[in-house]
């Protein structure tokens, strides 16, 4: 069985005008299974977002591969597409559809059954408890209202696959915490999903397992447990510093 | 092309084009800027260009036509005093009482005076007759003012002549027939028809391509650099359509959204030529005597499509480089400029589609439309606009999916404009090429 997510030996270089060549991902493998959490957790610039992007088909690999139910993601783009919700900072919803429009849209254009995209549409607002503000344009939504919409849409299609792209940025605590509770019931729904956070105590809460990514490498990937096991440290902040200094001090 | 996405999952899905057009055209219907520039301004504005056009066109004729001819005569022939008589009552002139002949020249170049009447006594064979002259009208050819006073000189004196001729014939007994062999009888009529002609043939035009072209500006941004400022590009990259869906989407989208501003831009000027120009002509005492005929709409119509996709087609590929609406905007902005050129050949007098024009953009359109109005079809040429015209969208259509299959654009890390992008493809070493 091919897990829902499997990506091997991975690696990304971008030709950056000023910088030349920039190995944003070098050599990353992992695996998701369907109902876990897998955090990737990094500073800024350790290559989260490229290694996501290359997962939802947006960016394509230098090397190695990464698929999604089993279609690659350079040879079955399209499929990979249609069988995963992803949610970033940057994908932002359309400003003039209504909260309902929206479902509605990503709904249709994952291929998600014709005929049952009403059902569904109705089914999410309820969930998520956008019916006060359904028929309201996406523009005139406060902050919290925006992320139950973005969350929705994410999943509109019913996607086995979720990739979360730090997606508590800009959150204030409550629609933080808001955010962890629905993905974590995402998780007890079956869905593999992807987690990337540079928030300690976000991954140590919400995780099964973690990557801990620094210059492009996973430098650790292990249960919390397993994480301190092997460094020693309780905290996941000193585990962190621990990985990442082990590995680039011998360099 | 490097870094291409393209699989046999990649397909078309009309399904899924419909989706996104709907969704296109559902946002742009509730963006203010796209309402007023695709549908309000070529309705509106429309109307009221063209009166301004046509009101600057009888202000500027009337002026000539309505002003008096000031005119030197430095001396008169000897025995004609009629001619002195029928210049001095003739309201059209005033004449100007200045005796140096060096001064009226003067006069004439300063723009005071419109023209100088010399007589000469004749001279040769011609001094024969008692009383004979030759008359000399020197006019500056640079001021319409005083081109009209040639016009209307050389038209009074040619008047008296005749009169004279045969009042001398009837004195010798000689019937005026005999001594007219040739009579040339000229009446202007130019300007009562070709103002209607005017109007269709060249300001509509003009006017139309401009409409279409506006028409399209805005979707062509909105939907791609306009798409990557809101943050949507990459919530839709991420999406399920094939990047051939979505640009087809988006193409079908600034098409009909352009075309509905020209087919918009000819209904009106079909239902606003006679009720809004006919009054304003017929006040200057001319006619509008080309009417729109209504069969020409059809074709009208089918032309605004094609022009449409056209134009949104080429603004698109420059828009697709930009990251914001400001961007785009700077970018499309020569391209815009640049249809406009090829109407400018719509000014050479005589020009009809040929089959070479036919394949010409823009140019094939607009002279489809310009001879549809004043009901002239070429039909074969006309197949080979739109045959043309529809081979150059599937080529547009393709380099666009091209285009959004480059990953630099559709993760927005490329800086800059069409230029930059070909220049770092061409300087850098391009990576494998894969399938095409
Ligand atoms: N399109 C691009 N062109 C050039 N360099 C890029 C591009 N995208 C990312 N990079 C570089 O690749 C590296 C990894 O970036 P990435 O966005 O994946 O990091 P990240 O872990 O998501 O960081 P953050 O926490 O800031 O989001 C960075 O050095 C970044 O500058
Ligand atoms: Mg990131």
């Amino acid at each position: 069985m091919i897990p829902p997510i499997r990506v091997q030996q991975l690696s990304k270089t971008f030709q950056d005008e000023g910088r030349g060549e920039v190995h944003a991902v070098r050599d990353v493998s992992f695996e998701c299974a369907a109902g876990e959490i897998f955090g990737l957790l990094g500073a800024n610039g350790a290559g989260k977002t490229t290694t996501l992007r290359i997962l939802s088909t947006i960016l394509k690999p230098t090397s190695g591969s990464a698929s999604v139910m089993g279609h690659d993601v350079q040879a079955a783009p399209g499929e990979v597409r249609c069988r995963l919700g992803f949610s970033s900072a940057t994908t932002a919803l359309y400003p003039r559809l209504t909260a309902r429009e929206t479902i509605d849209f990503f709904a249709r254009i994952n291929g998600f059954p014709a005929d049952k995209v009403k059902a569904r549409v109705e089914h999410l607002i309820e969930r998520f408890g956008i019916g006060d503000y359904a028929n309201a344009r996406v523009e005139k939504l406060s902050q919290g209202m925006k992320q139950k919409v973005a969350l929705a849409r994410t999943v509109a299609h019913d996607p086995p696959v979720l990739i979360f792209d730090e997606p508590t940025v800009g959150l204030d605590v409550l629609n933080a915490v808001e955010m962890q509770k629905v993905i974590a019931e995402f998780r007890a729904e079956g869905k593999a999903i992807i987690f990337s956070t540079h928030i300690m105590s976000e991954a140590e809460k919400l995780c099964d397992r973690i990557a801990i990514m620094h210059g492009g490498r996973i430098h650790a990937c292990d249960t919390l447990a397993g994480l301190r096991a092997a460094t020693g440290e309780h905290y996941l902040e000193n585990i962190f510093i621990k990985s990442v200094t082990a590995a680039s001090t011998p360099q | 092309m490097s870094g291409t996405t393209q699989s046999p999952g990649e397909r078309l899905k009309w399904a899924d084009v419909w989706v996104l057009y709907q969704r296109e055209l559902r946002c742009a219907l509730r963006e203010r800027a796209i309402v007023i520039n695709s549908i309000l301004i070529p309705v509106l504005l429309y109307p009221f260009l063209l009166w301004a056009t046509l009101t600057g066109i009888t202000y500027v004729t009337g002026q000539s036509e309505g002003f008096v001819c000031r005119v030197a005569v430095p001396r008169w022939p000897e025995g004609h005093p009629k001619l002195r008589l029928k210049l001095e009552h003739d309201s059209r002139f005033t004449i100007v009482e200045l005796a140096d002949l060096a001064a009226v020249t003067n006069q004439l170049r300063a723009g005071t005076l419109d023209g100088i009447l010399e007589f000469n006594p004749a001279t040769g064979a011609a001094a024969a007759l008692p009383g004979n002259f030759v008359a000399r009208i020197t006019s500056d050819g640079l001021r319409e003012r005083s081109s009209e006073a040639l016009e209307r000189l050389r038209d009074m004196v040619d008047q008296y002549r005749q009169e004279f001729v045969r009042r001398e014939g009837r004195r010798r007994g000689i019937s005026a027939a005999e001594w007219q062999v040739f009579t040339l009888q000229r009446e202007n009529t130019a300007t009562q028809k070709e103002m209607g002609a005017f109007i269709l043939g060249l300001v509509a035009p003009v006017i139309f391509v401009v409409m279409v072209a506006m028409g399209c500006f805005y979707p062509a941004v909105d939907c791609t650099a306009g798409e990557r400022e809101r943050g949507t590009w990459e919530t839709l990259m991420s999406s399920g359509p094939s990047r051939l869906s979505v640009v087809a989407a988006k193409y079908l989208y600034v098409t009909s959204v352009g075309g509905l501003a020209g087919m918009l831009n000819l209904v009106t000027i079909a239902l606003t030529m006679k009720p809004v120009f006919g009054p304003l002509l017929a006040r200057t005492g001319k006619t509008l005597e080309t009417g729109i005929p209504l069969a020409a709409l059809p074709v009208a119509l089918v032309a605004a499509v094609l022009l449409a996709g056209f134009i949104g087609a080429g603004m698109m590929l420059f828009a697709v480089f930009a990251r914001t609406f400001k961007e785009g905007q700077a970018m499309i902005t020569p391209f815009y400029m640049v249809t406009l050129v090829p109407v400018m050949f719509l000014q050479v007098p005589g020009l009809t589609l040929t089959h070479g024009l036919a394949l010409i953009p823009i140019v094939n359109v607009t002279l489809m439309v310009r001879e549809a109005l004043s009901g002239t079809y070429h039909w074969p040429q006309m197949g080979v606009a739109v045959l043309a015209s529809l081979a150059f969208m599937v080529v547009v259509i393709r380099m666009a999916t091209g285009l959004l299959a480059v990953e630099d654009l559709i993760a927005g890390s490329h800086n800059g404009s069409l230029l930059n992008y070909f220049r770092g493809k061409f300087q850098r070493q391009p990576s494998p090429k894969s399938q095409p």
